[in-house]
């Protein structure tokens, strides 16, 4: 029993590391958080389903297509909700994204029907169960963390070795010294949504196949995955990473111990928790401001 | 005659580094004491120790007797201390009259109840405080501004305001934070002349960090000089100036010893 | 050409409170002529109204990013319902009590308010509003879970009145006088704390201003608006279920002081007002509603950041609010030290529409909290 929770924990935390991970990335480059992550999230997932079984395109053409598309609604999210406000406070560009969300939201709705309609993704391999010990593992599940290990990679390298990397970093740590050498913070900008948004992507076609699609499906995965992120301390990604996996365990070991119906709020208890007693999150926290 | 500040050994630690270490200063009443020293040097850290933004790790601080140390910032504020900022901390969804009326929040007491039923104590409160800011923005030179949005006033104006509005309370001591970076050297001018009339015509104490060495040589009485957290030097401008661990610590040794030849 | 035609009028005539009064007498007549529907819209309307109130205390002139407050009107709706339901208490007893507890869970949210910086606090408060929705849907001993309860109509027995108008004149005088009491805080001390705490906590708490004390005043008061009005909705709607008090519950209200404008009461009147309206024209299409909504708060905070109430006090010449309020320019990056320059002020007049331009340059950086 405790094997298959913490399997589970670690299936379901993976996912939230990839949207922590999304989270993390455009927050240490812009120095915000996206309201629509969750809502980018979605759109990925649905786009899949879109590309792969509504118009039959080969399985991974369809995934690449649909994080591909995600980027590019990242991209847009940028530019009509985040630009036009840099240098106004949080508060405007929380309240943007809001609305971009819902606005995704709707749109979505119409596009591939109403609430209730739960729409599936096939898995990448067939589906059969991989039975080992007392664990029977949906080969999905392994498809998810292996996902998720690889795109940590990816991007640990990308932000050491890229130059590309290296610029974002120099955007996060500060956008007027970055402008003078000649970055153009903006770009920077919108690159970093596009590529939250395709992480976020990322993790909804390895998700799809496990559980389903649905429209509202976006935002409450957006809180667990800031709940995520900020246990990790908003600028760290190994600690997205890390807030991830035990959001996910700690799903999987309440609705195991407690109730089934916990599964769903024992992330928004532990985050609370965590933030009445550690207002900068477990691993540090948002910068503070100097006067 | 009793200090109205005192820091008593003050040490602040992070980690292996003290931004202030075993750090003592007196400062009279009506004396302007300036604070100068290398970037770095830990002025920023001893204001926010004293004004409560900050947590010593040792020693004590005390306004007029009293020990303020590690209280909060708005009960040290009540206890009669002012700040003024860096960057310019006026209230930018106000005009300069209602900035001001602020800084007199902590004198008025109307109520959630008061203020909600507009009762004719507050209503007669809030005359009372409008009539103080007003001369508040006399005493300053500022009157024609009273209506002015805060965010549409010079740089120099808004430092001019702000002080103005930690006058407001009628603090026994303002701690200013770099009040003249940026400004021009007719601004300076005026407000060396401003800071002198706080002194005498108000007998408030101010204890300033500066960078503009102009400044602090024209209107201190005294100044205390750090360097690494450490108070290297303290006495009246004049002496600090000749002190060779001062000129040590603004242009290193090398130069020292040129200076010395000088 | 818009505000020239409206100087040539006298300022009395398009003044905020001439408008205040045509409207109060507007929502007077109202439920004599109109039908059912329409008065059930009117109400549905002054509830908004109580809301946005409460909210644009919170949010628009204390500046703190919360999210609970769909989450408030729905516990000040439940505590109301079930008080009716499983104590048999009448309506004016159990409305207190519904209010009462939105209050309390308000005022607790005040205290990690302190601690957390925006971004931090803005992800508490949506905890705790999925929470709250969890605790609606799942709590089926308590709260009848997903399917919501009936709750007995509210019933004005003495008087001779019928249920439907006594309900909609009670919360037009409620509305009323939430109204009143609003702005008569916002033009006090305790108003000018709000924005002093909204545009420089730092400085505030150097001037004394107990920053604890008056957020959780700020997160009291709008507690209690949620609570009133959820009363008042539970009352209105003889229903109680968790779908009402949902995230798109809780956007659509955001949308309504963006639209009216962040730091006016004026302003949460006039969002209020016209959102409802968008919201029945558009009701029974989810999809549109979200678009809709969504929209505009984009719209309106990229476009006209400070709201229709904003504009108004622009160009109508007897319009005047009582704290400007460019509520997304207050918090600048602290890292730079370029001066403002000082801009060519017009002549300010006695009644004078002051055209404000945009605070200060657009400085690099993101915005930090």
């Amino acid at each position: 029993m405790l094997a298959y929770l913490i399997l589970s924990g670690i299936t379901t935390g993976a996912l939230y590391a990839l949207i922590a991970l999304g989270i993390t990335i455009l927050y240490k480059a812009a120095g915000t958080v996206n309201f629509a992550h969750g809502e980018l999230f979605m759109m990925g997932g649905f786009l899949a389903y879109t590309f792969v079984t509504m118009l039959g395109m080969p399985y991974l053409l369809g995934l690449a297509l649909a994080i591909a598309g995600a980027f590019v609604f990242g991209m847009v999210t940028d530019r009509i909700a985040f630009r036009p406000l840099i240098g106004s406070r949080a508060l405007g560009v929380v309240l943007a994204t809001v609305g971009f969300a819902f606005i995704l939201r709707g749109a979505a709705r119409i596009l591939w029907g109403g609430k209730g309609d739960y729409l599936a993704l096939p898995p990448l391999f067939a589906p059969d169960p991989i039975i080992w010990g007392p664990l029977i593992i949906l080969p999905q599940q392994l498809v998810v963390i292996g996902g998720t290990a690889i795109v940590l990679t990816l991007f640990a390298a990308f932000f050491r070795l890229t130059r590309l990397g290296k610029m974002m970093q120099a955007t996060a740590d500060n956008a007027k010294a970055a402008r003078l050498v000649g970055i153009r913070i903006e770009h920077i900008y919108t690159l970093s949504f596009g590529i939250g948004a395709a992480v976020a992507a990322v993790s909804a076609v390895l998700m799809a196949p496990l559980t389903l699609l649905y429209t509202d499906m976006g935002f409450a995965l957006f809180v667990k995955g800031f709940a995520a992120a900020a246990l990790g301390g908003l600028k760290s990604l190994p600690g997205a990473v890390i807030g991830g996996l035990l959001v996910g365990l700690i799903e999987s070991l309440a609705a195991g111990y407690i109730a089934s119906s916990f599964l769903d709020i024992s992330a928004f208890v532990v985050i609370m928790v965590v933030l009445v007693f550690c207002p900068s999150g477990l691993l540090g926290g948002p910068a503070a401001r100097r006067v | 005659m009793t200090a109205v500040l005192e820091v008593d050994h003050v040490t602040v630690a992070f980690g292996g580094v003290n931004a202030l270490d075993d750090v003592e200063l007196a400062v009279g009443e009506a004396e302007i004491h300036g604070v100068i020293g290398p970037n770095g040097a830990g002025k920023t850290t001893l204001l926010n120790v004293i004004c409560g933004l900050a947590k010593c790790s040792s020693g004590q601080v005390r306004l007029m007797g009293t020990d303020i140390t590690g209280r909060k910032p708005s009960d040290i504020a009540r206890q009669g201390l002012g700040r003024t900022f860096q960057t310019s901390q006026l209230f930018q969804g106000m005009t300069v009259l209602e900035n001001l009326v602020c800084g007199l929040h902590r004198r008025t007491k109307a109520g959630l109840l008061a203020a909600a039923f507009r009762t004719a104590a507050a209503r007669l409160e809030e005359e009372r405080t409008i009539e103080a800011a007003r001369k508040a923005l006399e005493f300053v030179g500022m009157e024609q501004f009273r209506d002015r949005p805060a965010t549409m006033l010079s740089f120099g104006q808004q430092r001019v305001v702000e002080i103005a509005r930690t006058l407001m309370a009628e603090p026994a001591i303002v701690l200013l934070d770099e009040p003249a970076v940026g400004l021009s050297l007719n601004r300076i001018a005026e407000l060396d002349l401003l800071l002198r009339r706080i002194r005498d015509e108000r007998g408030v104490t101010l204890v300033m960090i500066e960078h503009v060495i102009r400044l602090v040589m024209g209107v201190c009485d005294q100044v205390t000089v750090l360097s690494g957290g450490v108070r290297i030097a303290q006495g009246t401008p004049d002496a600090v100036r000749d002190d060779p661990d001062v000129i040590t610590a603004y242009l290193g040794k090398e130069l020292h010893a040129r200076s010395d030849r000088a | 050409m818009f505000s020239a035609v409206l100087a040539t009028l006298p300022p009395w005539l398009v003044g905020r409170r001439t408008l205040g009064y045509a409207a109060l007498v507007a929502m007077i007549v109202l439920p004599l002529t109109a039908n059912p529907y329409w008065l059930f819209v009117g109400n549905t309307l002054l509830i908004y109204v109580i809301l946005a109130t409460g909210l644009n205390l919170l949010v628009g002139f204390a500046g703190q990013l919360a999210f609970a407050n769909a989450a408030m009107f729905g516990i000040g709706a439940y505590g109301t319902g079930l008080t009716q339901v499983d104590f048999g208490f009448p309506f004016f007893l159990a409305a207190p009590c519904g209010t009462v507890l939105a209050v309390g869970f308000g005022t607790i949210l005040a205290f990690p308010a302190l601690r957390l910086s925006g971004l931090y606090l803005g992800l508490a408060t949506l905890a705790f509003a999925q929470i709250a929705q969890w605790v609606f849907m799942h709590w089926e001993t308590v709260t009848f879970g997903a399917g919501g309860f009936k709750v007995p109509p509210v019933s004005f027995a003495p008087l001779p009145i019928s249920d439907a108008k006594g309900l909609y004149y009670l919360t037009l005088l409620i509305a009323v006088v939430v109204v009143l009491l609003a702005a008569n805080i916002v033009r006090s001390r305790i108003g000018r704390a709000f924005v002093a705490i909204r545009d420089g906590a730092v400085a505030a708490e150097s001037i004394g201003i107990d920053l604890l004390r008056y957020k959780a005043l700020a997160f009291g008061l709008s507690g209690l608006t949620a609570g009133i009005a959820g009363a008042l909705y539970s009352g209105l709607l003889n229903f109680v279920a968790p779908e009402s008090f949902d995230l798109f519950q809780m956007m659509m209200q955001k949308a309504m002081i963006v639209v009216g404008g962040l730091g006016s009461i004026a302003g949460s009147v006039i969002g209020a007002t016209l959102l409802t309206l968008v919201l029945e024209a558009l009701r029974g299409v989810k999809s549109w509603q979200e678009i809709a909504f969504g929209a505009l708060l984009l719209g309106f905070v990229i476009l006209v950041p400070n709201g229709l109430a904003d504009f108004l006090r622009r160009h109508v010449p007897g319009w005047r609010e009582p704290l400007i309020h460019p509520a997304f320019s207050g918090d600048i990056d602290a890292t730079t030290t370029e001066p403002v320059p000082a801009p060519a002020l017009p002549q300010i007049g006695a009644i004078g529409a002051e055209a404000i331009t945009p605070a200060a340059p657009l400085l690099e950086g993101a915005a930090r909290q």
